[in-house]
């Protein structure tokens, strides 16, 4: 019996199943293949594989909105808790109690309005980065985007909400965030994930129907025609060799004055946790002084009279800082990883090299116009039908320096050689963006020329920014870690030898750390803790005495503890004047070893008793860390920090006799520790007083008991 | 390649101007049905040469990239009852498409001449 008609539910599922719809011609083939004899699961194998392909070509030809979407869904709980933030602060919560029983609805919109600004961001920079493909949405497809990005995020919010709360109730209950905005970035647990989960549904629907079309598909990718009247606009009359020489010059006098801008400027915040808020507004004011000083240091040299550029210059200045400064916003961030010695200093500065070497290639190509007609590029378009034409490269030499810079550049990486590293990196770079740019000749008027630049530079401003917040918080997380770490278990003990991280903050002179050990007293007898001391005993209320007689580490990040070459010396730290000679901050650890260990439970406070004779300018905070060196995982517990008083700093006054303190800390009842055999003392300078050991020694401890 | 935006080498990368091999297939089954090259055609085509069944799906997913790529077109012909009144879609293979199927024939004949001939074949 021949049959007519398929199953209808997988011509039903042919029809309604596939993203796009069903095309005629396919539901027809297959009907007319059925009717031709093919069987019923044939029809079905067939109605499947449509809807499959059908989806895998959607997704296909939506990977980068889906990888996008991912990749900014990332940044949402660093956002929502930014948003928490400002929403529990007080002048809102002053404005709900003006509004009173109202207050819902102005909250939610506030809520409403802060998370649609994290979409719509999100989906302007999308947007943003296909336009630099030459892509573009149509303005319907925009339009409809933004609006339907805000009204479907409160009802995905909202079910994302409850089905979590349903389901990990239980697991959500203790979960908390990183406490950082780039571990909640990084962080891929559960909870982070679930809060992703809405932002992500959220930018990824309404840009679903969006499909970016190429603008460039009209044009041909090489010509070969003569630069036309305008491209020649830059064209000037000092010869190839003058102008590269002084374009070299204006180059180096921008990166040169950046740089000193800022080392001079670009400082870590002073806080021990700082907001992101305050980090962002700090890393945008840094890229903007990077890219002014930058830009500055220019217009000095390109306007001296000396200059060659002052009466004719090739290009306008303008033009020029444009494109310089999209080189010049990634100083800070290079300059604030290099003050932490670290690695991520010479691909900054590869990227800006990258950048502005681009850059400066597409501004300055027709200013070199008359030395580059000698290019030519490979005719793609005239190769006739059936002809073997293969294009030969020619050889490339600076290929070679490419090769040999990157080469020289790793070796500069491995033995931690960071700024000659990112020399290497950034001439590797900038050699194969000069070489590799092309810049169509019918972009090459003027204001074709100003809206690239423009371009260039608002898209490369927002990842220097993040680039700079993660140098900060980079920073900031290093300068804690370095002052919370535990203490190693006794002063005198032999540095150990993994320790290679403290000879590399070795100074142009003086040592690279040092121990500074007190002077023995006369007829001084330290008994070590017995089982039968007072405050073992039970029923006490006698504090116990531990006289200090450990030694104080002077050592810089990023090492944990003095290094192997640490000078040793007997004197106290009133007596003697320790600076930092390169400009990295000192780190200043007592370090007491008790000898035997005291339970956590029986001790209820730690009174510290300090001499303090500084005077340097900036404040100074103290810090205790108890740590149980027997066990193996040798367990820390950290009792917080008190400020030292700020009274008799007079830098004016006569040496005088020094201040004696005393600074509590209570110690908790629970802990993750029982007990503790050593006490470090860690001495917190402000980033004013950080490159100066305080003059602040340790005369004692005093144990009250529980 | 180069270009002024490196951002564009992505896209430039994924325009890649070489065959496939099924999309070579497509291309040599829609020239020789000429006139006659619509889905049901090009599948049985495939399907003879190639032994084993096709997708008409796939062959239509493959079929609107080359399209996007400018080496076929394609246009609806009249409805037709026994096809439920569905119109069929024809393809016809452009200037660019001959092009490239040739340069590829080209490219690997010469790679074919580099390899020495197969023992198997003496046995």
């Amino acid at each position: 019996m021949k049959r007519d008609h398929p199953p209808s539910l997988a011509t039903w599922m042919l029809e309604h199943s596939t993203p796009f719809g069903v095309d005629e011609a396919l539901s027809g083939d297959l009907l007319e293949e059925f009717r031709a004899g093919r069987s019923i699961g044939w029809y079905w194998r067939q109605v499947v594989a449509a809807c499959v392909v059908s989806w895998l070509g959607a997704l296909r030809a939506r990977m980068h909105l889906l990888v996008f979407a991912l990749l900014w869904s990332m940044l949402a709980p660093a956002w929502k808790v930014l948003c928490d933030r400002i929403q529990d602060s007080q002048s809102l919560n002053h404005a709900w109690e003006i509004v009173g029983g109202l207050w819902v609805l102005p909250a939610f919109a506030v809520w409403a309005v802060l998370h649609s600004t994290f979409l719509w961001a999100g989906m302007l920079v999308y947007i943003l980065c296909h336009a630099c493909l030459g892509k573009a949405f149509r303005g319907k497809h925009v339009r409809r985007a933004f609006l339907v990005a805000p009204l479907i995020f409160s009802p995905i919010y909202g079910v994302t909400f409850v089905l979590a709360n349903l389901y990990w109730y239980s697991v959500f209950a203790n979960a908390t965030l990183a406490p950082t905005p780039l571990g909640q970035i990084g962080d891929l647990r559960l909870l982070a994930d679930v809060m992703r989960i809405p932002y992500f549904i959220a930018l990824l629907c309404p840009l679903w129907a969006a499909i970016p079309r190429s603008t460039r598909n009209s044009q041909p990718l090489f010509i070969q025609s003569a630069p036309t009247e305008s491209s020649l606009s830059f064209a000037s009359t000092l010869d190839p060799f003058t102008l590269r020489r002084f374009f070299g010059l204006m180059v180096g006098a921008g990166l040169i004055n950046a740089m000193l801008i800022a080392f001079l400027l670009c400082r870590l915040p002073g806080s021990h946790a700082p907001d992101f808020a305050s980090l962002l507004i700090r890393a945008i004011g840094y890229v903007a002084v990077g890219a002014l000083a930058g830009v500055g240091g220019t217009w000095l040299y390109w306007k001296s009279p000396s200059s060659p550029f002052r009466e004719h210059p090739p290009l306008p200045f303008t033009l020029f800082a444009l494109v310089s400064a999209a080189g010049w916003v990634w100083v800070p961030s290079m300059v604030i990883f290099s003050e932490q010695i670290s690695a991520a200093t010479a691909f900054i500065a590869m990227i800006g090299a990258f950048v502005l070497a681009s850059g400066m290639r597409s501004a300055t190509y027709f200013v070199f116009a008359p030395a580059n007609r000698s290019l030519s590029f490979p005719e793609q378009g005239g190769a006739e039908l059936f002809t073997e034409s293969l294009h030969r490269s020619p050889t490339e030499l600076h290929a070679y320096g490419i090769a040999i810079g990157l080469y020289t550049a790793g070796a500069a990486l491995f033995t931690r050689s960071n700024y000659a590293a990112a020399a290497f990196l950034a001439f590797s770079a900038y050699l194969f963006a000069w070489k590799q740019t092309f810049v169509p000749i019918h972009d090459s008027d003027n204001k074709t020329q100003y809206k690239r630049a423009a371009i260039r530079l608002a898209l490369v401003v927002l990842p220097a920014i993040l680039v700079t917040v993660w140098a900060l918080l980079d920073g900031v997380a290093h300068r804690n870690h370095e002052e919370i770490s535990p203490a190693p278990a006794a002063s005198n003990e032999q540095p150990h030898p993994d320790t290679k991280f403290a000879s590399s903050a070795i100074g142009s002179d003086g040592y690279e750390s040092i121990i500074l050990l007190p002077r023995p007293e006369k007829k001084q007898i330290v008994a070590p803790l017995t089982a039968h001391t007072s405050l073992l005993a039970p029923a006490t209320s006698r504090p116990l005495v531990i006289r200090f007689n450990g030694a104080y580490w002077y050592f810089q990040s990023p090492g944990k503890r003095p290094g192997p070459e640490a000078h040793r010396a007997h004197d106290n730290p009133l007596a003697v004047n320790i600076e930092s000679s390169n400009f990295i901050p000192l780190i200043t650890e007592a370090h007491q070893s008790l000898g035997s260990a005291i339970p956590l439970a029986r001790c209820r406070e730690i009174q510290v008793v300090i001499e303090n004779r500084d005077r340097s300018p900036g404040a100074v905070a103290l810090a205790v860390l108890l740590t149980d060196s027997v066990s193996p995982a040798k367990p820390a517990l950290y009792l917080g920090q008190q400020p030292v008083s700020q009274a008799g700093k007079d830098r004016l006054a006569p040496r005088s006799a020094p201040v004696s303190e005393v600074l509590s800390f209570s110690i908790p009842d629970h802990a993750k520790i029982r007990r503790f055999d050593e006490i470090t003392v860690m001495l917190l300078p402000d980033v004013e007083h950080s490159f100066v050991g305080p003059k602040i020694a340790i005369q004692q401890f005093n144990l009250l008991p529980r | 390649l180069k270009i002024n935006y490196f951002f564009a080498i992505v896209e430039l990368m994924t325009d890649r101007s070489y065959l496939g091999e099924f999309e070579l297939m497509l291309l040599l089954a829609v020239i020789h049905l000429g006139e006659e090259a619509y889905g049901v055609p090009i599948s049985r085509e495939l399907e003879a040469h190639r032994g084993r069944s096709v997708s008409v799906g796939s062959v239509y997913a493959a079929l609107e990239r080359l399209e996007a790529k400018g080496m076929v077109a394609s246009s609806l012909g009249d409805p037709t009852p026994e096809r439920g009144g569905k119109a069929k879609r024809y393809f016809r293979i452009t200037k660019a498409g001959l092009r490239q199927v040739h340069e590829t024939r080209r490219v690997l004949s010469k790679l074919w001449k580099t390899l020495p001939e197969p023992k198997w074949e003496r046995i």
